[in-house]
């Protein structure tokens, strides 16, 4: 019965991994950029929210927009005057411009906000949920709700719009794309925007869930890294396909082993899955 | 023997001379070094440490400096980020000695880092005072040259486990979660030898990893444990994000103990409803009263100097950092000297009272002589619960 509660555990934790880890593996996919600043922009997501809240009263799943938008706007402004002007170059190039980029914004955050932990305490938190022997917490499951359901508009967003169609036609062939006669270098910012835009709104999520400063920022990160590598690169099936692996072999592993082993398992996972399935579960290149 | 021997020796000589120059010069203010980890997962931790400090530097500079013989040195603290990265810390503290030519040491954050930068000043014989490390293994190496303002760690579970008891023998079966790291794992099996000395059931010990995310499986396991009293160590982020998962799974024992994060101010403004109850002990609390001879005075005066410098209260860790400074100035006027060995004996033999407590270090350079409170969050306020002498309300079952 208490496999149960560990599986919703896992579920509960994979939807905002899914989350968080989206918009990077969109990055990653389209643009081949290796967006360091990804963690960093989920933080900042939350601290909108935390201030909405405490200046406010504005519900954090309201912030969700709130936050979307101003990291839309951020991430679109750093690829369209920065990112653009490396894009072609090697992938080590763009990763070090987003580290030193990373490195700046990390650290204005930790002079502007300080680093001590802030959190967001709902006046009027959601009732847990009690199915049985399974305890839900109320608004983690909301936040995951809120969490699947960005995602799948994102991925509605890709398939349907126009712009959408054309960031998976850049994604698929470059050339082919511009010679189609789309605007890659547009395509490019606006997809970096929506990668931004996908971490302010994980960051928004989540500020109901963790404690929020420039600190953990490499954490959001790693996650982020791992499930992709985990789901596979550029697709939004396999964000979600790999952050609700990861949670829920995260969540069984640190309940059959004890959670100091929690971190260990999801690296052997990543590990084995490099050797036997490099793309990830979900990894087709060119499909969306 | 040519020319150019001759300039390069003149070069030598006078360059020699110039150091000599410089390194009298040094010795007209007393320098100390602090590895601190300014940025970084410990920044939180080494900005605390840097701000006790600075109010004990200031407030020796404001008085015109220490005492030594006829000379009255002002400090200067010389401060290195170590990025929370252990190694360099201790790169850092040789590079310290060696080329800032400090007279005196305070050891970087935690009992982890401040053992491993021993090893460096005992070599150079600096004495160096430890502010916040608490494990006993920072001081068995037989140094002699390491001082540390904290006691060992299970004078802090000892108290907490009689108040406990003794108040409620209806608390019978205890769970414990600790993060895999040196102080909170030390003093987590410090609470589990007090809970089994007292006949209460260990029904869970589990550690978590450092930079865990999530806790809900441990909550889980703690659930089905149906503890009465769960103690959980780490920082300020984990028993945070602690605290919430267990209301998220319902899990409400009569006891929640926490080490080490209520005892800041951020724990309490974070935790907000949730921080309510949580017990916790530390090495200080601003509610203690001493009346001491070093450069505070009395704990009254502590705590109006670091209102009047930076607001609020201070923390243990904060207090700490200016007690080794007082403690380490009391040293060096009753050595009379700043001679390293010498200032070394003094701090050995200390035996006095201070706004921090009573002084005294023993055999293994570890103070000996604090009693460290208990206290717990009642109407979003650290209240001191032990020792009578200070208590301000009775310890609350949830």
């Amino acid at each position: 019965m208490i496999y149960f509660q560990v599986l919703a555990n896992g579920l509960i934790l994979g939807g905002l991994y899914a989350c968080i880890a989206v918009g990077f593996s969109l990055v990653w996919g389209v643009l081949n950029v290796i967006n360091i600043l990804h963690g960093t922009f989920v933080v900042l997501g939350a601290y909108v929210a935390w201030f909405a809240y405490a200046y406010f009263g504005i519900h954090p799943f309201v912030s969700v927009v709130i936050a979307g938008a101003i990291l839309y706007v951020i991430g679109h402004a750093i690829q369209a005057g920065l990112i653009n002007r490396v894009i072609a170059a090697p992938v080590l190039i763009t990763l070090t411009l987003t580290f030193g980029l990373d490195l700046m914004l990390n650290n204005a955050m930790l002079v502007a906000f300080t680093a001590d932990y802030r959190q967001v305490n709902l006046a009027n938190p959601l009732p847990a949920i009690i199915i049985g022997p399974v305890f839900l917490p109320g608004d983690r499951v909301a936040a995951m709700v809120l969490a699947f359901l960005l995602t799948g508009l994102l991925w509605r967003t890709l398939r349907d719009s126009k712009i959408g169609r054309a960031i998976v036609a850049v994604r698929m062939d470059r050339e082919a794309a511009a010679l189609m006669g789309v605007p890659v270098a547009r395509i490019n910012a606006i997809t970096f925007g929506i990668g931004a835009l996908m971490a302010g709104a994980a960051g928004a999520l989540l500020s109901i869930v963790y404690p929020i400063s420039p600190i953990n920022a490499p954490i959001f990160l790693g996650k982020a890294f791992i499930v992709c590598v985990i789901g596979g690169l550029g697709s939004v099936p396999g964000a979600m396909v790999g952050g609700i692996a990861l949670g829920v072999v995260e969540a069984f592993g640190a309940f059959w082993f004890g959670p100091e082993h929690a971190l260990t398992i999801s690296f052997g996972l990543l590990l084995l899955l490099l050797f036997v399935r490099p793309g990830g579960i979900l990894g087709k290149k060119g499909y969306e | 023997m040519t020319m150019t021997h001759k300039v390069f020796s003149a070069a030598l000589v006078a360059s020699l001379l110039a150091f000599g120059a410089s390194g009298a010069a040094a010795q007209d203010v007393i320098r100390i070094g602090a590895p601190l980890p300014l940025t970084g997962p410990l920044s939180p931790e080494g900005l605390k440490q840097q701000r006790g400090y600075d109010l004990w530097a200031e407030t020796v500079n404001a008085a015109g400096g220490i005492t030594v013989g006829d000379t009255t040195y002002p400090v200067e603290i010389v401060y290195v980020d170590y990025a929370s990265n252990t190694p360099r810390a201790v790169q850092t503290a040789e590079r310290l000695i060696t080329e800032d030519r400090v007279n005196f040491l305070f050891s970087p954050f935690g009992s982890g880092a401040a053992k491993a930068a021993s090893s460096v000043s005992e070599r150079y014989g600096i004495p160096t005072v430890a502010a916040t490390a608490s494990s006993a293994e920072v001081y068995d190496q037989g140094y002699q040259y390491l001082f540390g303002t904290f006691t060992p760690n299970d004078t802090l579970t000892e108290p907490l486990s009689d108040i406990v008891t003794s108040a409620n023998p209806d608390v019978k079966r205890v769970a414990i979660l600790a993060r895999n790291d040196l102080f909170p794992l030390a003093i987590a099996q410090e609470m589990e030898k007090s809970a089994q000395a007292r006949d209460l059931e260990v029904v869970m010990f589990e550690r978590y990893a450092i930079g865990t995310m999530d806790h809900s499986a441990a909550v889980t396991q703690m659930r089905a444990a149906q503890p009465d009293w769960v103690f959980a160590t780490g920082y300020i982020n984990d028993l945070i994000l602690i605290r919430r998962q267990l209301a998220d799974q319902g899990v409400d024992p009569a006891v929640i103990t926490m080490i080490a994060g209520p005892a800041y101010r951020e724990f309490i403004e974070a935790g907000g409803a949730l921080a309510e109850n949580v017990s916790s002990a530390a090495w200080w609390h601003p509610a203690v009263r001493y009346d001491g001879e070093d450069i505070f005075g009395t704990t009254e005066n502590f705590n109006a100097a670091w209102e009047a410098r930076y607001g609020g209260e201070a923390d243990y860790a904060e207090a700490s950092a200016a007690a080794a400074g007082a403690i380490l100035q009391l040293a060096i006027e009753k050595a009379g000297t700043i001679e390293p060995s010498a200032v070394r004996d003094a701090l050995a033999s200390l035996d006095v009272e201070t706004f921090y407590g009573h002084v005294r270090f023993g055999e293994t350079g570890q103070i000996t002589s604090l009693e460290p409170p208990v206290f717990q969050i009642q109407n979003s306020r650290p209240t001191v619960v032990f020792p009578e002498a200070i208590k301000q309300a009775d310890f609350l079952f949830r």
